[in-house]
């Protein structure tokens, strides 16, 4: 065995693995949109087994907070202040000097994704889209560029004690066609996010792990299931991926593995049946603005379910939930017209206003990356 | 041998009905048995449904493990010892 390999030899013992399968994970680009709990966990482990290149994208910085659970990271980092993505390829540098990171510090929005998945300079299109973000806003971006490009993508999500997983192997062509993709050849391909959740929950229904907390191990073992699923995929072994989604309670005790074949083949998706990709092209998901010289950034959301035209109801805001969840972190005033709050966030103070219509503003940034960092953790989308 | 079917609350629902994790109850069809929750659970009611007769599109309700927006829908049939999960879609990470 050449020496380059020997570091994997445990894992090439595994049947189905071999010494092709890890050239092929060493030959593997895997975009890892978000690195904290879950991204970390992701980046890690894929570094690990020798995945070749990654593109880690994270708009955050270190705090705190952040170390229950987001393993790359550790208290160095937090005194020093360096961004997500840059602390992990420093991590990862150490962890296997044969692996190649490329640090992307920023938000992702639909004007950047489509770049990120298929564009950048000396990396190209990505084998594989890793899920580590905080809101649905940005899984629904993943998910568009994925059916559009014909990317594998590995939805992961954890909250409090309850996390679920599921990977995307995207139909690329219209409904009775065959794509040319190795799954769809091979008669795997699955219902892409949407065709499962139809719409994101509105801001402010779910709670956040910043309000409602959450445990290392929730989030451990989603990524981890998400590693599991990647590593199926860049070894060619579909036949292993998963086709149900993954959906626990550790608390509860209660571990399911819900069908969702039949979403692809009943239900009407306007992403991978339609193809319509509706947040790739800006139609929802959120907007920024800098208010100039009142160092605040207001943030528009448009979501489909506010979108009469989409047959939502309107959703307004629910300030009363909003407020009692908030009032850990600082002084909050609701009344029916909007919803103040004070919030130290990484020990920077912020004042959050949000208004009835869905707009928000974050006083204290003049940065649109930061403003919906906070809105996601501490409202939700 | 009761006639009930066990339903699964997810986290964010379960201060509405007392906290608790799973209730059993009777009823004929999903809708059935999410009505007489709805009736007994106004707030979770409020939450859970979208308008009086469809649920709220990022909430998925499985029986047992299959989806019922492909089945037959709030008018799926259950039988007695049936799981009905609640499951909302889960942002955080």
């Amino acid at each position: 065995m050449s020496q380059e390999l020997e570091r994997y030899h445990r894992q090439m013992l595994l049947p189905g693995f071999g010494e092709a399968g890890q050239r092929r994970l060493m030959d593997a680009k895997v975009l890892v949109v978000g690195c904290g709990a879950l991204g970390t966990v992701i980046a890690n482990m894929l570094a690990r087994a020798g995945v070749g290149h990654l593109v880690i994208v994270d708009r955050d910085f270190i705090e705190i907070t952040n170390l229950q659970r987001q393993v790359l990271f550790d208290e160095r980092d937090v005194a020093e202040g360096i961004p997500k993505a840059e602390a992990a390829k420093r991590k990862i540098a150490g962890i296997n000097s044969q692996v190649t990171v490329e640090a992307v510090v920023d938000d992702v929005n639909h004007t950047n994704i489509e770049k990120l998945a298929t564009g950048l300079a000396g990396v190209g299109k990505v084998d594989l889209i890793m899920d580590g973000v905080d809101n649905f806003e940005t899984r629904y971006l993943a998910n568009d560029v994925a059916v559009k490009h014909g990317i594998p993508y590995v939805y992961g999500g954890a909250v409090g004690t309850v996390g679920a997983s599921y990977a995307v192997l995207p139909h690329t062509v219209a409904p009775g066609e065959t794509g040319e993709t190795s799954w769809e050849q091979a008669g795997r391909a699955t219902p892409c996010l949407r065709c499962i959740f139809e719409q994101a929950p509105p801001p402010g229904v779910n709670p956040t792990c910043d309000t409602a907390g959450v445990i290392g191990p929730a989030v451990s073992i989603v990524a981890n299931y998400q590693v599991a699923e990647a590593l199926k995929i860049l070894t060619g072994n579909l036949d292993a991926v998963s086709p149900t989604m993954l959906n626990f309670d550790m608390w509860a005790n209660a571990y399911k593995q819900f069908k969702v074949a039949r979403a692809y083949d009943v239900g009407e998706c306007e992403c991978c049946k339609k193809r319509n990709f509706e947040f790739l092209d800006g139609k929802f998901g959120s907007s920024t603005t800098t208010l100039c010289g009142r160092n605040a950034v207001q943030l528009n959301m448009k979501s489909a379910e506010a979108d009469s035209s989409a047959g939502g109801n309107g959703h307004r805001l629910d300030f009363d939930e909003i407020a009692k969840r908030l009032e850990s972190h600082g002084n909050v005033t609701a009344n029916k017209f909007m919803l103040r709050a004070d919030i130290t966030d990484n020990g920077e103070p912020y004042e959050l206003t949000l208004f009835n219509d869905g707009r928000a503003i974050v006083k204290g940034t003049k940065h649109a990356n930061v403003a919906k960092s906070i809105y996601a953790k501490y409202v939700g989308a | 041998m009761s006639d009930t079917v066990t339903v699964r609350i997810p986290t964010a629902l379960r201060p509405q009905v007392g906290d608790q994790e799973s209730l059993d109850v009777a009823g004929g069809t999903v809708g059935d048995v999410l009505g007489s929750l709805n009736t007994q659970y106004p707030e979770f009611g409020k939450r859970l449904y979208k308008g009086d007769n469809e649920i709220n599109r990022f909430i998925n309700i499985y029986v047992n493990d299959e989806d019922i927006r492909f089945m037959e829908n709030l008018q799926t049939p259950l039988s007695p010892g049936d799981e009905v999960s609640i499951v909302p879609a889960i942002a955080g990470g």
